[in-house]
């Protein structure tokens, strides 16, 4: 009576949805960091923490991640790519979010 | 048969008044954290989780199909349960969680609205009227289930998400761009909300329905059901937004961007797969479960094992508790009219009572932030060492 498998598909389905969307997001981020677009205007040390920016702040932030991000091993065509990718990555992630909301709505694929 | 009208008038008043306390309660649960973040301001954190908790509830109806069809069964002439009871079980929900909201307990709206409607039944009807096979299936093992599969699902996020974008010393890592994304992984948890809790108010409705007759017995919630569940719990949501707004600022758990952005993306996934299946989950239970998870993918967690068991004790306790409420409540209104109407004099007694104490200035943000404050102080943090390690010093060297 008990459906074992409803829970491995719950499982499985919520583990590969989070892993492939926060590795392509992930993803996308660093190809981002590395085309030389911090997507971020934050602080370039303490990447992770919370903290709520004065737009003063924010704007002093910026320029020290525009600083450190000048010093660029890619040559153009690299960062073009990287871009490109990083891109891509969204694109994706978006695209996974999606399908995955499609295939939950019976009412979109007349089931 | 007006006296039968008006139960069910008096039983989707209530449903619809539980279903709104329950947006109120589950807005922090969503949007909490990019607000923290500073990723959405909080006037549009809140717009956007009422909106998306709207639609969350037309987008599926498998679990309110698990309470109004499975649930209670049905006897040799039809559905045993009564509006009466199910009016029980209700008031036995609502009040065990005011009590919970006060005492600062952690528990979940939703097993206390399933304890409430099997008490209320086992008292009413007995014992053999409660389809166990179907409550273990679709609520008790899910419960537990549920928050250990986010919680895994979490930590593997969130390693993952740290692992891929590496800090490269002396560059950014681009990490606080995670906070954009948990624009989008918070707004997918207010919508798997819609998906899971509003179903439970339209299941408690469609119940009623049946119960009374109004409606066939194994059909899904009606249209109008749908709408007006899925608008309480909107209404409810934004109203809620505006305490959270209230107590920023005042010792939020420590969630990173990256972490937040894993622990939403769990937690919305397994909401959203759940309620595919007909899974009746607790939505605080798991987005706990993916915050205590993706707080151990985090460099230098250990876990409090004292605050995981006093939120585990919380949990265990809500089933049995609000079942005994709400058999009290159906040993009420089986006196007929009269203990109807002393069911709705000791709960407005009971409601008005807790809400002046919590007036008497008791309430700290503690209460107001509740279940996912709490389990984020499961896992505690040292803080990562600002020093580069040696191997990544010697990169820079090179």
């Amino acid at each position: 009576m008990i459906d074992w498998l409803a829970f491995v598909v719950v499982a499985g389905a919520s583990l590969i949805s989070s892993a492939l969307i926060v590795t392509l997001y992930s993803l996308g981020l660093r190809l981002m960091t590395s085309a030389g677009r911090s997507p971020v205007v934050g602080p370039a040390e303490f990447t992770g923490a919370i903290t709520v920016l004065t737009p003063k702040r924010a704007a002093k932030e910026a320029k020290r991640t525009r600083k450190a991000l000048a010093a660029n091993p890619l040559t153009d065509d690299q960062k073009k790519l990287a871009l490109v990718g990083a891109y891509a990555c969204f694109a994706l992630c978006v695209g996974a979010v999606l399908f995955g909301v499609y295939l939950i709505v019976p009412a979109l694929h007349g089931g | 048969m007006p006296e039968l009208t008006l139960i069910v008038v008096l039983v989707i008043a209530l449903a619809l008044i539980f279903d709104f306390t329950n947006g109120f309660h589950d807005t922090a649960n969503a949007m909490a954290t990019p607000i923290a973040t500073g990723a959405m301001k909080p006037k549009v954190a809140v717009m956007v989780a009422a909106v998306l908790n709207l639609i969350g509830a037309f987008l599926s109806t498998e679990v309110a199909r698990t309470i109004s069809g499975g649930m209670i069964k049905e006897g040799e002439d039809g559905i045993l349960i009564t509006p009466e009871l199910i009016f029980a079980g209700l008031i036995g929900a609502i009040v065990w969680n005011l009590i919970t909201w006060l005492r600062g307990l952690p528990s979940s709206s939703s097993h206390a609205l399933f304890g409430g409607l099997i008490g209320a039944t086992v008292i009413g009807v007995g014992f053999q009227a409660v389809d166990y096979d179907v409550v273990m299936a679709k609520v008790i093992l899910p419960a537990i289930i549920a928050p250990i599969i986010v919680g895994v699902v979490a930590f593997i996020a969130t390693r993952l998400a740290y692992a891929v974008t590496r800090r490269e010393v002396g560059r950014p890592d681009g990490r606080g761009g995670f906070r954009y994304a948990q624009v989008f992984s918070s707004s997918l948890v207010a919508l798997a909300h819609g998906t899971n809790d509003a179903q439970k108010t339209m299941g408690v409705i469609t119940l009623t329905l049946i119960a009374s007759g109004y409606q066939t017995v194994g059909t899904g919630p009606e249209f109008w059901v749908i709408a007006s569940c899925a608008l309480a719990i909107a209404i409810g949501t934004y109203t809620g937004g505006w305490r959270i707004i209230q107590t920023m600022g005042r010792g939020l758990t420590d969630v990173k961007p990256a972490q937040g952005f894993a622990a939403e993306t769990s937690t919305a996934a397994t909401i959203l797969a759940s309620s595919h299946l007909g899974f009746a989950l607790s939505t605080t239970q798991v987005a706990s479960g993916s915050v205590i998870g993706s707080g151990l993918g985090r460099r230098g967690s250990t876990v409090r094992w004292g605050m995981a068991g006093h939120i585990a004790l919380g949990w265990v306790l809500t089933l049995p508790a609000a079942g005994i409420m709400g058999a009290f409540a159906a040993g009420l209104a089986l006196l007929g009219p009269v203990g109807i109407v002393l069911d709705v004099i000791i709960g407005s007694i009971v409601v008005a009572g807790i809400y002046w104490w919590s007036r008497s200035s008791r309430v700290t943000h503690h209460h107001l932030l509740h279940d996912i404050d709490d389990a984020g102080h499961v896992v505690r943090i040292t803080k990562t060492p600002r020093k580069p390690a040696r191997r990544d010093r010697k990169k820079v060297a090179l």
